[in-house]
């Protein structure tokens, strides 16, 4: 049974600038699941791109049933039974299932003519194994993403994969998925498959892996130790470097401040159904939710991206008329720190002045004829200060800037700009842990200092907990409730678990599938 | 489309190690400031416009003449406007191939203002540049609200526009503009700069002033590099790209105006079928002059650079005999060769951090 | 039954033949003179030449790019093709071939240059377009050449059954090829897939570079034929051949369907985009409707057919949002 199927030893890897691995090692057991953890950043996709081939290690090995691999490129790591399923999805989404999953196959030698007929009949084979109820001549892009998710497994294993790898397979799926998931992994562990699982759901990878590789900044925090006598504070412990800790913070009550932003009843065209929230002055309020509960969606129908179907939004205290971004940032001050910083957040081709001055601009030019990078500079400069982004220069490009110097960019463009009402989305994401406990004073300051009212959405529930005075739950883009934060750990995480699962229980057992456009346009 | 630099190192999932600057390794002799000079669009046409006028000037007698240098300044005054209105859609991320039509329907409402509605030569000229910007505007508002990429939206107004133009003048032209109209075309200052060279040059400041001074060239630069982050910053980026257009139809007017009054009519034919022979020039002054095809950034200056080379060389092949024929595959390989150094000198920049 | 309906109003091509058989039926009943042997005749040339031009942008829309040079690139074959049989006396057979390997050399250095250096297609093809027509323009310095032999004269202007014009030949066996080649072998899914998600054909161990370079190769090379066939339809070997083909090569696949973005073509739907414009030419020409306006309605055309498949995109993703939610 612990018979090592798989060994990476010492790999290391270095790109222009960075040390992305540094001796690396990870063995793999015959029939196992095996996670691979770390934060963002710590060398995980690397780690996952060479063992697919998609790149080369500079030093280092990897073993394969005791052979030395020796891997060219993506197709050498297939060929030798290496299968890997994506965090993004791979599929050509006018083609059919089974086409899909054949693809690879396609080209092959004495293959001319493509006999559709067989080939959705060695379909069915897979897609039974999966317990996937789809024709075999469907277009993938009539799928769900859970769907899509089980052909890109079904097509790694029909390439007699004896590794697969899992990068983040549950990042966009409901609960109800994950568990069917969880179902087929584990059949497929019987049947003698070494399965690699990324995730950074440390729930997921408890329940699910036997045995556990952390890396934290590209080096091995712990090698191939089993599961078994770790719980969440040791593993946290691995990838940070240190236990994880809520801050003992004063408890702040807000009930008595004006009220910032109230929505009533609202529905939108994303989907949600009688949505009510209020966030009043000074007051941090959690956005709680799994992934695909609807909460960036609700922050962009409150910012007039997405449209109000019915109900009122109200910005203190009167009506509010928002319907586009322009509108919510100059008329009625409120500010998006968005959770994709590279494609929403910032502009990494400019330099960090004009990053900043963005939001300035409009209220700058009005005062003067010319825009100069002077006057703009000499605004939002305190900010930057402020914020000790650290840079060489102010016209450095904000492409050349870590993670955590990048989100604090972001973050300082609404500082500069002066809002009332902050909607911050997963500002952790990718970002040190230094960084992070930075940022998250500096959010509550902004709430104590500038009076400025802010809505927080993560679903990293430790910062959760950290920094919201009140927890809104979201589930399928509904409001489940709220909780008031009393920042103990075990209790609040168990009482936000259930608000969540309250739902769930009630809910008819049909596989839900919410409607989530972004996911489809990755596609 | 336009995934112009495929080149970029794979800093998504090899992070920088955090809160380290970037470690500067450019080259240690000459030190980073002036290696990226050296290796600016800019500084390198400029090269390459003294080495030809030098090359030329010694293998032809007449490329120095005060009529030679004239006509170039002239010429090379039209292909700037023409480079500079293709550059402000470019920088919006998009495109424009309507503005060889765009610029002939401008030259023939033109036309017509001045000789048979029989107007004042300079309302005849602003009235044509108005239609000039809706028109332009009309293409804006058709990107904005299809959500369909410029492309094809101006693939097909490039054959409405022509198509309308053509039907209404009949394929007829208007040769009888008044005097001082056609005269300005001809006028010589000191016996060798034209006047339109001057009023290029003054669009070529103005444009300048527009991108590094003015609220909404920001954003328009903004709303070009990534029109999300420039959305959810509070910019109406819909209205951004209506403008971007608006004013590529006003210059590809003016170029089609200034064509009118060097060549003291308009034409229905002078820029080709649908007006597709100014897209190679249209394309090639921005592209040499380092304009990012996938939008975000300008260079007035390099495509003011990039479209006086193009017609340096131009001019100067002529005069050695070379076929025009031949001159435009010249131009093809040119365009060509410039795609490829401008995309190993990224490529070298980017590997030495200098980006 | 209903099923069966469902799916042929999804495809691509059902819409494109229900306006051709209406706007024959109604054309007919307006001006019987439309379907008479020769007027047929007329249109199958037509629609024989252009649907060969079309098809040679379909191939490179499949891989989510553009080939502005079919047009130069038809015009240079045009003229090797005639030049090689004037000049080297070269029988029309061999001149075919070889004029036909000057198309496909042509496209190849298109995929080569696109493949190898990544820069978008539209530039490439913008530079090779002036280089081609500029290589096109130098050797003949505009002069046709005249003097084509009979054969191929006869090839161009008669017919080998009434009404069927012997050029309807080739561009039948080019259809199924094609439809062949894009739905049943390896290399034609290859080029949809790379459209379709580039980085997830390349997952799978398909050559980019490759089909990349195969799809403007095969693009090369029937532009290479549609500028033969237009050689034997004018009588002469014209060196504007292609002047025109830009907005055509782009009407008639986007009117059969085609996603500009890739992925996504209908041989079928193309060929009815072509038979759409032909007919829309010809009845503007029998309701004496000046010929000027041509170039506006194909460019209406353009607009009208991707401004619908944009709205039956939007409407498929909603279908499939009930759908999802009822599955």
């Amino acid at each position: 049974m612990n018979k090592v199927i798989f060994r990476a030893a010492d790999i290391s890897k270095s790109f222009p600038g960075v040390k992305a691995l540094q001796q690396v090692n990870l063995s793999l057991n015959h029939g196992s699941i095996h996670a691979l953890l770390g934060e963002n950043g710590a060398g995980k996709s690397t780690l996952i791109k060479i063992i697919t081939g998609i790149h080369r290690q500079d030093h280092g090995k990897l073993m394969l049933d005791d052979q030395l691999l020796q891997l060219h490129g993506p197709h050498d790591a297939i060929s030798q039974g290496i299968g890997v399923v994506h965090q993004e999805r791979n599929l050509i989404p006018r083609f059919s299932v089974s086409e899909n999953i054949f693809l690879e196959s396609l080209g092959n030698k004495g293959q001319t003519r493509i006999d559709y007929r067989a080939m959705h009949e060695k379909a069915r084979v897979w897609l039974d194994m999966l317990a996937l109820d789809v024709d075999p001549a469907t277009p993938v892009n009539r799928l769900s993403v859970a769907q899509m998710q089980l052909v890109e497994i079904a097509k790694a294993l029909s390439l007699k994969s004896k590794v697969l790898l899992l990068d983040e397979p549950t990042a966009s799926l409901t609960s109800h998925e994950t568990d069917t998931l969880f179902s087929v992994l584990h059949r497929l562990r019987d049947s003698g498959v070494s399965l690699v699982f990324v995730s950074h759901k440390l729930e997921e990878v408890q329940e699910i892996c036997d045995q556990v590789t952390v890396l934290r900044d590209g080096v091995n925090a712990c090698e191939s130790r089993p599961m078994q006598g770790l719980d969440r504070q040791d593993i946290v412990k691995l990838m940070i470097g240190r236990s994880e800790q809520i801050p003992d913070w004063a408890a702040r009550a807000r009930s008595t401040s004006g009220i910032a932003l109230e929505l009533q009843d609202v529905c939108t065209s994303s989907g949600h159904r009688d949505v009510n929230l209020q966030v009043r002055r000074a007051e941090i309020v959690g956005l709680y939710g799994l992934v695909g509960a609807g909460r960036t969606e609700l922050a962009k129908a409150i910012l007039g991206k997405d449209r109000i179907v019915s109900g009122t939004i109200e910005v203190d205290g009167s009506p509010a008329t928002i319907s586009n971004v322009a509108d919510a940032v100059e008329k009625y001050h409120i500010g998006y720190v968005s959770e994709d910083r590279k494609q929403e957040g910032l502009i990494l081709m400019h330099s960090i002045i004009e990053n900043v001055g963005i939001t300035v601009w409009q209220q700058l030019g009005k005062a003067r004829a010319f825009l100069t990078n002077r006057t703009i500079r000499e605004h939002v400069e305190p900010y930057i200060n402020k914020l000790e982004v650290k840079t060489p220069s102010l016209n450095q490009y904000v492409n050349n800037l870590s993670g955590g110097n990048q989100q604090k960019v972001s973050v300082a463009k609404w500082l500069a700009a002066g809002v009332h009402v902050l909607i911050i989305d997963e500002p952790s994401v990718g970002i040190d842990i230094k960084t992070k406990a930075y940022l998250h004073e500096l959010i509550r300051e902004l709430a104590d200092t500038e009076d400025t009212a802010i809505l927080l959405i993560s679903s990293d529930m430790p910062e959760m907990i950290t920094l919201a005075d009140r927890i809104v739950v979201m589930n399928d883009f509904q409001v489940m409730g709220d909780i008031v934060n009393t920042r103990d750990y075990a209790t609040m995480s168990e009482a936000i678990m259930n608000l969540i699962h309250r739902k769930q229980a009630d809910k008819p057992t049909t596989p839900q599938t919410t409607p989530q456009p972004d996911n489809r346009a990755a596609l | 489309m336009n995934n112009v630099s495929s080149t970029q190192p794979p800093t998504s999932d090899a992070m920088r190690l955090e809160d380290e600057s970037p470690p500067r390794t450019g080259s240690s002799r000459l030190g980073p400031q002036l290696t990226r000079l050296l290796l600016s669009n800019e500084f390198g046409l400029l090269a390459l416009i003294i080495l030809f006028s030098v090359i030329f000037a010694l293998a032809t007698p007449g490329f120095t003449s005060s009529f030679s240098l004239f006509a170039m300044g002239r010429t090379a005054a039209v292909n700037i406007i023409i480079g500079f209105s293709m550059m402000v859609v470019i920088v919006s991320g998009g495109l424009n191939l309507s503005v060889g039509s765009i610029g002939v329907c401008v030259a023939m409402a033109g036309g017509w203002l001045m000789q048979v509605a029989g107007v004042p030569w300079y309302l005849g000229v602003v009235g044509a540049l108005v239609l000039g910007a809706m028109i332009g505007a009309l293409n804006g508002i058709m990107i904005v609200k299809t959500g369909l990429h410029s492309f094809i939206i101006t693939l097909a107004t490039m054959s409405i526009f022509f198509g309308v133009m053509i039907f209404l003048t009949q394929a007829g032209s208007f040769r009888e503009l008044p005097p001082e109209y056609v005269q300005f075309g001809r006028m010589k200052i000191n016996g060798v700069v034209s006047p339109l060279l001057i009023v290029t040059l003054l669009i070529g400041v103005v444009l300048s002033v527009f991108f590094r001074l003015t609220t909404s060239g920001r954003r328009l630069l903004a709303a070009g590099a990534n029109p999300d982050a420039a959305e959810l910053s509070g910019i109406r980026v819909d209205r951004t790209i209506i403008l971007c257009h608006a004013l590529s139809g006003v210059l590809a007017g003016i170029a089609g105006l200034m064509l009118v009054s060097r060549t003291g009519a308009a034409i229905p034919s002078m820029a080709g079928q649908l007006g597709q022979d100014w897209l190679l020039p249209a394309f090639l002054g921005p592209v040499l002059g380092g304009t990012l095809l996938t939008g975000g950034r300008a260079s007035v200056l390099g495509t003011l650079l990039g479209a006086f080379l193009v017609t340096l060389l131009t001019t100067g092949l002529l005069l050695l005999q070379v076929g025009a024929f031949w001159v435009q595959t010249c131009l093809g390989l040119l365009l060509l060769a410039a795609v490829l150094i401008d995309l190993s000198r990224r490529t070298y920049l980017a590997r030495h951090n200098l980006i | 039954m209903k099923r069966q309906l469902n799916r042929y109003l999804q495809s691509d091509w059902f819409g494109p033949l229900l306006i051709t058989i209406a706007a024959i039926a109604l054309v007919s009943w307006f001006n019987p003179s439309f379907l008479s042997p020769f007027n047929i005749q007329i249109l199958l040339l037509a629609i024989a030449v252009n649907a060969i031009i079309a098809y040679s942008q379909m191939v490179i829309i499949a891989i989510g790019q553009m080939n502005l040079s079919v047009g130069a690139i038809g015009g240079l074959v045009a003229i090797s093709f005639s030049g090689f049989m004037e000049v080297w006396s070269i029988p029309w057979p061999v001149a075919a071939f070889m004029a036909l390997s000057v198309g496909l050399t042509a496209g190849y250095i298109n995929g080569l240059f696109v493949a190898m250096t990544g820069i978008s297609a539209f530039i490439i093809t913008l530079a090779t377009l002036s280089i081609y027509k500029g290589l096109n323009l130098g050797i003949t310095e505009a002069t046709p050449f005249y003097k084509i032999p009979e054969t191929v004269k006869a090839l161009g202007n008669s017919n080998f059954i009434e009404p069927l014009p012997w050029l309807v030949l080739p561009t039948i066996i080019v259809t199924f090829c094609l439809w062949y080649l894009l739905n049943r072998l390896p290399v034609g899914r290859f080029i949809l897939a790379v459209g379709g998600n580039e980085h997830a054909a390349e997952l799978s161990g398909i050559s980019v570079r490759k089909t990349i370079i195969t799809a403007h190769a095969i693009s090369g090379f029937l532009a290479g034929l549609a500028g033969i066939m237009l050689v034997a339809r004018l009588q002469i070997g014209q060196p504007t051949i292609g002047d025109d083909w830009l907005i055509l090569s782009f009407a008639a696949p986007v009117i059969g369907g085609a996603v500009l973005t890739g992925g996504h073509i209908s041989v079928a739907g193309t060929l009815l985009g072509v038979v759409i414009v032909a007919i829309i030419t010809q009845v503007l020409v029998l309701f004496n409707v000046d010929p000027f306006l041509v170039q506006v309605v194909l460019g209406l055309l353009i607009l009208w057919a991707v401004g619908l498949n944009k709205l039956r995109e939007v409407r498929a993703a909603r279908s499939m949002d009930e759908l999802g939610a009822g599955a």
